[in-house]
């Protein structure tokens, strides 16, 4: 195998890897999932017990439902649609690497004129992160969808 | 909502700047062709047609020639660059 056969294979598990879509009705399923997982996580803050593992395997579990989401083919998956996901993954980047940069910032300051006593720097989780990243993403595409 | 919208101003008025003319429409009556039927001539979605159109998108290299094989005409002939692009 010589270096243009690998980098020939290698573009081409890219592209088959950047090109990979699930069909259209996981977009139903994953809102749906969407949908019953945060009901069940709102339902958990009128249960009393110790419920934060519960909690932490809802949040993932809400994550994996946007993610399928965001992977789910449109009706037409044409390359309009594909300018308008690579858009949507651009914004949703810039979106989170802000978000993970400022964000912290902005709440040691909030801390720092509300309550003084609490003020401390604190990294933000990936829950937090990954959830800011697909709903920026969401938001977008859907955006860009609808004004066209 | 409001804060929505802007930004979809926004992304219109970015686009918009750097998109060119064409005479899709006129090539498409010129056939008796409605933009459903042009679309899955084409393979894509009428709205895909309709944001051509508008020049609100620019299609790629492959969807223009695919277009000149219908109108059975060069490219050059449907897409007019003006002075900004």
């Amino acid at each position: 195998m010589n270096l243009n056969s690998i980098k020939e294979h290698d573009r081409k598990s890219a592209q088959r890897l950047l090109n990979f879509r699930l069909p259209t009705y996981f977009k139903k399923i994953g809102w749906i999932a969407f949908f019953a997982l945060l009901t069940t996580l709102i339902l958990t803050k009128f249960i009393d017990g110790d419920l934060e593992l519960l909690k932490d395997i809802l949040r993932r579990f809400m994550l994996a439902a946007l993610f399928v989401i965001v992977l789910a083919k449109e009706n037409i998956e044409d390359e309009r649609i594909q300018a308008f996901r690579a858009q949507a993954f651009s914004f949703a980047f810039l979106a989170g690497v802000l978000y993970t940069l400022f964000q912290p910032l902005i709440n040691w300051i909030a801390f720092k004129i509300v309550k003084p006593e609490k003020a401390a720097f604190q990294d933000l989780g990936d829950f937090q992160i990954l959830w800011v990243m697909l709903m920026i993403y969401l938001m977008f595409f859907y955006i860009l969808k609808k004004q066209d | 909502m409001g804060n929505a919208n802007d930004l979809s101003n926004v992304f219109l008025h970015l686009k918009k700047a750097r998109l060119m003319k064409n005479t899709l429409k006129v090539e498409r009556a010129i056939l008796n062709l409605t933009q459903d039927e042009l679309a899955q001539k084409i393979g894509v979605s009428r709205q895909t047609i309709n944001s051509i159109e508008a020049s609100r998108y620019v299609p790629s290299t492959v969807l223009a020639l695919k277009l000149s094989a219908i109108f059975n005409k060069s490219v050059n002939e449907f897409f007019i660059l003006d002075e900004n692009d």
